[in-house]
């Protein structure tokens, strides 16, 4: 946690094509401000994430996850999002007890008409993340020394 | 105990008997001796005259259901404990087997595994579904309930109880094995493509892979403990499949296992599903 103050989290951002990820391109296109700490990835559908796939994140070093899908109801789909809720619920109180701080998972609805939500979104999530200091990882030695052992060849 | 076992066993070889010479099953999936003095081992009873093989003790600790699998497409007949056919409901559920392929030979009263802690926290006594049960059904209600394990720790204290806990495991994959859940094509530790976690012993590669088994475990694990009873490295793995499961039943009033017309937990949805936790 030594470098906190000027900590840049590494954000990996699921976003749904049909809603999120339009909202993501309107929020650039109107010119909206938001951090640049998420790494966006294109997925057709909220309930295509695997559970797997966020958990494999946090063993590959990000600092935290936001999955964003279409609200419930408004599915490209039809019910894709409800599946997923039950999903994301779950891994959410899985991580919380396994004591992964709950900041580093955020799950969320966002229609493609709200980027200006979206960008507050965004906002507000590295904000949390910035709060809790970068992810150790599951064995506690941490990305940063790992990255600076390797690349002086320790 | 309000049966008593040599009579169960009786009366399974009773049942086992008739079911085969009629030909009413193909086999009998049942516990019987083992090879060494005192062993009970699962057996596979497939003509009337082995039947006298079926026995039932208080050694009979495995869970038989998985078996199933191996025998889809003809009719088979089981020796079930209670937690069995919760097994055998939760397969049902998910249509993994069919209902008329299967006889389901029940045992009523069960008081629980001695070694077993999971059994202390089970509160059905009773099969859940059956064909022809053995003795006398239970009556009273018991108030079991699934306790958590780590109740007051903070969320660092848990995650370094856990990582010192998934430190020892060394990923022989018992739990997996005598796990009823574990019943995919390909288990996600044997897929390399995509390969979701690495296969050698380390902290990091064993808390992933922990977490990711619990995954798999939400809403159909129903605690029978045989994970914990496989593990040589007495991992405490049921704290994270226990708080699943308490949450499940919280917040989806969803328990696995009890009703097989039920769908199971991530099979379906409500329109009003909670969302707690979710930024609004």
């Amino acid at each position: 946690m030594a470098a906190k103050e000027n900590f840049e989290p590494k954000i990996l951002a699921f976003l749904c094509n049909w809603c999120s990820y339009a909202a993501a391109d309107l929020a650039g296109s109107s010119r909206m401000q938001y951090p640049p700490q998420i790494r966006v990835i294109r997925v057709p559908c909220s309930g295509r994430i695997d559970p797997f796939l966020l958990i494999r994140a946090f063993n590959s070093g990000v600092d935290g996850i936001l999955v964003s899908g279409c609200h419930p109801g408004d599915c490209h789909y039809l019910d894709g999002n409800y599946y997923a809720r039950r999903r994301f619920l779950m891994l959410k109180e899985l991580m919380q007890y396994a004591g992964i701080a709950e900041e580093r998972v955020n799950f969320t609805w966002c229609s493609a008409s709200e980027g200006k939500r979206f960008a507050a979104i965004v906002d507000r999530v590295v904000t949390r993340i910035k709060e809790v200091g970068p992810w150790e990882g599951f064995d506690g030695r941490g990305f940063a020394r790992r990255e600076e052992e390797m690349a002086s060849g320790k | 105990m309000g049966n008593n076992y040599s009579e169960i066993s009786k009366k399974i070889q009773e049942t086992g008997r008739k079911l085969l010479s009629e030909g009413k099953v193909e086999r009998i999936i049942g516990f019987g001796r083992g090879e060494f003095t005192g062993q009970i081992t699962p057996i596979f009873v497939t003509e009337s005259e082995r039947a006298e093989e079926l026995l039932f003790t208080p050694e009979c600790d495995m869970m038989l259901a998985k078996y199933l699998l191996d025998y889809k497409g003809s009719k088979t007949g089981i020796v079930a404990k209670p937690c069995d056919t919760r097994a055998i409901t939760v397969y049902l559920a998910e249509e993994l087997i069919k209902r008329e392929e299967v006889y389901i030979i029940g045992i009523n009263d069960c008081e629980g595994l001695e070694e077993n802690d999971a059994c202390d926290e089970c509160g059905v006594r009773n099969p859940v579904v059956a064909d022809e049960e053995i003795g006398k059904p239970r009556s009273e209600d018991v108030d079991a309930e699934i306790e958590d394990d780590l109740e007051g720790m903070s969320s660092e204290e848990r995650f370094e109880y856990f990582q010192k806990e998934f430190a020892r495991c060394i990923r022989c994959y018992a739990c997996r094995e005598a796990c009823f859940v574990c019943a995919c094509d390909e288990c996600f530790v044997d897929s390399n493509q995509p390969q979701w976690v690495g296969n050698s012993i380390g902290k990091r590669d064993n808390f992933t892979f922990h977490l990711m088994r619990v995954m798999h475990m939400a809403g159909r694990c129903i605690n029978c403990g045989a994970c914990e009873q496989a593990c040589p490295e007495g991992i405490n793995m049921r704290a994270l499949t226990k708080h699943l499961y308490r949450v499940a039943k919280e917040v989806y009033q969803f328990e696995p296992g009890l009703d097989p017309e039920e769908k199971t937990l991530f099979a379906t949805y409500k329109l009003n599903d909670s969302e707690q936790g979710f930024l609004d």
